[in-house]
């Protein structure tokens, strides 16, 4: 479980003050709001990339609060997705293994396998300038699961794909998560993602977590999809 | 393309002809009014040969410890913000707005063995800057610094700090990030700074003159000879020198290029 006890963070335009948040282990969880909410800012809290004023950060029940982001088993994949741009699509994927010291047939193993369940085997040899964003996506998505990590951390990871490609990577999303049954926390502006994806949907505007809503609650409520929507955008942002 | 879009491109063109007319010309007229008897008598004298050893042995020892030093200052340039980050970036940039006459002095009174605690500090462990092979080197390191710390420091900040965040999210610590995406995705910044500094203390007389005019290096020597001898024989020299820095030059962007 991850878990934000009072966290007080303040750069000037964001500030988050007494910012309290618990996301369950397997738990796939939303984060929505507007630009500037601070939503990137609180998985980078998550990971370590950046450090709270105050507060304290859990990481199953142990605390994380001052250990750097090597430490803590967390992974992000940003927007951009990252790709190291002098690595093959391979190398990219065991770059974590081999931080790791995996023996070498171990982590052709892994790589494989992780390859193949996002269908990306023919891509292993190609350089990350040579890829589409789709391919990008799930490169990042291969790198960042091949190391079995305690939550993976989405950084609006469809922002940058084309309609066709986002349906594709949220079906994808959710396939690896019913499969892998890893903890996620994901931002994203869009509510039909959110919908599509979230078992908990959060949003977020200036620091401050407004409604925490659960998905299964939601839809028991209100069946009719047509309705959905308005009503939680009505319930987000009331 | 108007009229007046037109004659101001073509007018642009000349002006841009024009400077580079400037830098080319005297390259091409050396080259063309040299007497290549005295340049072939040159390369069979023992006085230019180790000129020459001394010259590149000091810019390749100069560029080498500006490597080693350099590169983690970069670092800490392009990635932290920090009180007094401003003064040490000036500080950087100094030797570039120093006449060389006058950086030969103040090493001389900074480091020289008879002018000061550091430089006495210096020679008990083996190190004499006066006259001597590592006056040389002080001299080059200190006139090509500016070179390569700010070309690597751009390169790193071309970076996208989020590569290093990665890294370290999936495991790696700092100094093996460093290693493992800092310097792969700099390298060529690397190179060419390196390049830059390399020729920068090839290039450099008037400090040398100052702190250590032996063992000679190639442009004391020309210098000597201008004096003593005639334009001819300096001029021999000159062409050496500007060959052999072209070919290194050219080799080592092109090493640099297929990497």
């Amino acid at each position: 479980m991850i878990e934000l006890r009072n966290v007080y963070f303040d750069i000037g335009n964001i500030r988050f003050e007494n910012l309290s948040l618990k996301v369950k282990n397997g738990e796939y969880f939303i984060l929505m709001g507007p630009s500037g909410a601070g939503k990137t800012l609180l998985l980078y809290l998550i990971t370590g990339i950046v450090k709270p004023h105050k507060g304290k950060i859990f990481i199953d029940e142990i605390d994380v609060t001052n250990k750097s982001p090597e430490e803590r088993n967390i992974i992000i994949v940003p927007q951009t997705f990252t790709l190291f741009p002098h690595l093959t699509v391979y190398e990219n994927i065991a770059y974590g293994l081999h931080i790791r010291k995996v023996p070498k047939k171990e982590i052709t193993k892994r790589v494989l396998s992780i390859a193949r369940i996002l269908e990306i085997e023919h891509l292993l040899n190609r350089m990350p300038d040579t890829l589409s964003e789709g391919e990008k996506q799930r490169v990042a998505l291969a790198r960042a699961l091949v190391i079995e990590p305690k939550a993976i951390l989405l950084d609006e990871p469809t922002a940058s794909l084309d309609f066709k490609t986002k349906v594709k990577a949220i079906q994808l999303l959710k396939k690896l998560h019913r499969e892998l049954k890893f903890t996620a926390i994901h931002v994203t502006h869009d509510i039909l993602e959110a919908l599509e994806l979230g078992d908990r949907i959060a949003y977020m505007e200036k620091g401050r977590l407004i409604k925490i809503i659960e998905k299964r609650k939601l839809l028991s409520e209100f069946p009719l999809l047509h309705n959905l929507l308005n009503v939680i955008y009505n319930k987000l942002t009331s | 393309m108007k009229i007046g879009e037109r004659l101001l491109m073509y007018f642009f063109i000349s002006l841009g002809l024009l400077v580079v007319g400037f830098i080319i010309m005297p390259l091409i007229f050396v080259y063309l009014t040299t007497n290549y008897l005295i340049v072939l008598k040159c390369l069979f004298m023992n006085e230019v040969l180790s000129a020459f050893f001394v010259t590149f042995l000091a810019a390749s020892f100069s560029t080498l410890i500006l490597l080693l030093l350099g590169i983690p200052l970069a670092y800490i340039l392009a990635r932290k913000d920090f009180k007094g980050k401003n003064i040490i970036e000036s500080i950087i940039d100094l030797p570039l707005a120093i006449p060389h006459v006058i950086v030969g002095i103040i090493l001389l009174i900074t480091y020289g063995s008879s002018y000061s605690v550091i430089g006495k500090f210096l020679q008990s462990i083996g190190i004499t800057i006066e006259d001597s092979f590592w006056g040389i080197v002080f001299a080059m390191t200190y006139v090509s610094a500016p070179l390569l710390i700010n070309t690597i420091k751009e390169g790193i900040k071309s970076i996208d700090p989020m590569m290093e965040n990665i890294s370290r999210c999936l495991g790696a610590g700092p100094f093996t990030t460093f290693i493992k995406v800092v310097l792969p995705l700099t390298a060529r910044y690397i190179v060419t700074g390196a390049l830059l500094s390399w020729a920068r203390a090839v290039s450099e007389v008037g400090s040398i003159l100052i702190l250590a005019y032996y063992p000679k290096t190639v442009n004391v020597l020309i210098i000597e000879w201008f004096h003593s001898y005639s334009i001819e024989y300096s001029k021999a020299l000159t062409v050496l020198l500007l060959s052999l820095c072209l070919i290194i030059f050219m080799l080592l962007r092109l090493g640099g290029k297929r990497k």
